[in-house]
């Protein structure tokens, strides 16, 4: 039986958000041409699925899951106009360039599905603990992915010229982050492999 | 003759029709074009061999078609491109248009026409500007003088002034190994004699493009616009090493006509409204989903057939 600590940092390694359940895919490939843009995303998705999966937590659980589902879309969608402000504030061309994905942000899985499938079923110290770590798997995916792309396709990294001699601009077109992604997911699941293997 | 050996001499023949046209490249451009060449193939062959390595396979000679790849990729490239494209086109190529979805058994996409894609989405300003073949470059190819190709102008302004001579030859500024077109129909006869290329895609290519340009000539003229559409945008060479890929066209010769009708059209229906170069290798690879369907088609119809034939000889037992 896996320890609470274990189980709260699933999100992070044993259970990413991205590259093992394989969530939010999209967000995660198109958004990330750039470190920037990745901050952008990462600012937004973090503070809108917290907030939303705490409030969800006090929906009554008598509800039919279809109406829990709706309330909980309702509740991150009302968030999303706040985070909008904030994050046009801060980062304004990473949200014209991100587009229509960001408000998409605000209905993503991990909010509309996994919450429902897991988190309401956690005490509420746990569901903390979970929903940090899940919320991190995302952020260091997207970050090292911006990170990565922004380097082989601009030779630069948060606009800052990294002296690359060779650029390889379709790393920042879809189908670079797909593979970029999927190399990643790879090596991920290798390393995870590996672990497991030497804990039996 | 069994079915292996064949197999294994078709890649050659690809090979010693691609290096006949590495050598007029040479010819044109100097050493720099084998160079080149022998790069893309050992990036080719590196990458196959550690994929096949990671996939737990035995490394066979049929495996060796890489080589052929890495070379048609190489003669698609201009002659003073940078070294490092073609050979991350050679390396994309190999392990995610060929060993990603399976490898040799498995292949879907034609791996010189991802290449060429990714080459072009990648570097699109430089793999579009060439040299001009009066001059041999040196290795560096630093003082290259670079210019459009012969299909950007006859893609924008319907006419080119070029002498037929030439034009058969490969006198005139395009990619090293696609201008060559008198080599290349050579190379596309003894390839179809040789049955190393579906002789079906091949006959749909040459039958589009023709119908296209009858009905809808670039030039004022015809003839001029069906010499010309053939002789640019790396008509010939796609027609051949690309959509009449057997690893990747339909095996039946009827439906592979039909796929190569479909790509030619669509090829020359996008040079004609947005013209673009060198699309064939483009559409080749948007139209896989055809050649897969086509492919399922058939497989399903021989199932039947044979189903039929099997119930056929039952009831004549039986009887």
């Amino acid at each position: 039986m896996k320890s609470m600590k274990n189980r709260i940092t699933d999100g992070l390694l044993r259970d990413n958000t991205v590259l093992s359940a394989g969530m939010i895919i999209s967000p995660a490939i198109i958004c990330t041409t750039s470190f920037r843009d990745s901050l952008a995303l990462v600012y937004a998705f973090s503070v809108i699925t917290f907030f939303a999966d705490i409030i969800a937590y006090l929906i009554p659980k008598k509800l039919p899951y279809a109406v829990r589902v709706i309330w909980t879309s309702a509740i991150s969608s009302l968030l999303y106009v706040p985070v909008r402000e904030l994050t046009m504030m801060i980062y304004p061309e990473s949200v014209e360039r991100i587009g229509i994905y960001f408000p998409l942000i605000a209905v993503n899985s991990l909010i509309v599905y996994q919450t429902q499938h897991r988190f309401l079923n956690l005490d509420f110290r746990e569901l903390i603990g979970n929903l940090v770590f899940y919320i991190l798997g995302f952020d260091i995916v997207v970050l090292v992915c911006g990170a990565l792309r922004e380097l082989i396709a601009y030779g630069t990294v948060n606009n800052k010229v990294m002296n690359i001699s060779m650029t390889v601009s379709g790393a920042g077109l879809p189908f670079g982050g797909f593979i970029i992604l999927g190399i990643i997911c790879g090596i991920y699941r290798k390393i995870r492999s590996l672990l497991s293997s030497g804990e039996d | 003759m069994n079915i292996q050996k064949k197999r294994t001499l078709s890649w050659v023949d690809i090979i010693l029709t691609l290096a006949s046209l590495e050598v007029m490249a040479y010819f044109y451009y100097g050493v720099r074009t084998l160079i080149m060449a022998g790069l893309c193939m050992a990036v080719s062959f590196v990458c196959d061999w550690i994929a096949v390595w990671f996939m737990k396979k035995k490394y066979v000679p049929d495996d060796l078609m890489s080589l052929a790849d890495g070379l048609a990729i190489a003669l698609m490239m201009p002659a003073s491109i940078d070294f490092r494209i073609p050979m991350i086109s050679c390396a994309f190529a190999v392990l995610v248009g060929k060993n990603l979805f399976g490898g040799r058994k498995n292949i879907i996409f034609s791996p010189c026409a991802v290449g060429y894609l990714f080459a072009l989405t990648s570097w699109g300003n430089k793999i579009l500007m060439y040299p001009s073949p009066d001059k041999k470059l040196e290795i560096s190819a630093e003082n290259a003088v670079l210019s459009h190709s012969l299909s950007y102008d006859f893609n924008n302004a319907g006419n080119i002034s070029i002498s037929d001579f030439d034009l058969l030859i490969g006198n005139f500024r395009g990619a090293m190994g696609t201008v060559s077109i008198l080599l290349l129909i050579v190379s596309a006869f003894v390839l179809l004699f040789r049955k190393a290329v579906s002789a079906g895609a091949f006959t749909g290519v040459i039958a589009g493009m023709v119908f296209m340009a009858f009905i809808v000539p670039v030039s004022e003229s015809r003839s001029e616009s069906l010499k010309y559409i053939m002789a640019t945008n790396m008509f010939l060479f796609s027609s051949v090493y690309i959509v009449s890929d057997k690893r990747v066209a339909p095996l039946n010769n009827y439906y592979a006509f039909f796929y190569g009708l479909f790509t030619a059209v669509t090829a020359y229906i996008i040079i004609l409204t947005t013209a673009k170069e060198n699309m064939i290798p483009a559409v080749s690879v948007i139209m896989t989903p055809v050649a897969l369907l086509f492919k399922s088609i058939q497989l399903k119809a021989d199932k039947y057939a044979s189903e039929e034939k099997k119930g056929e000889i039952n009831e004549k037992q039986n009887y």
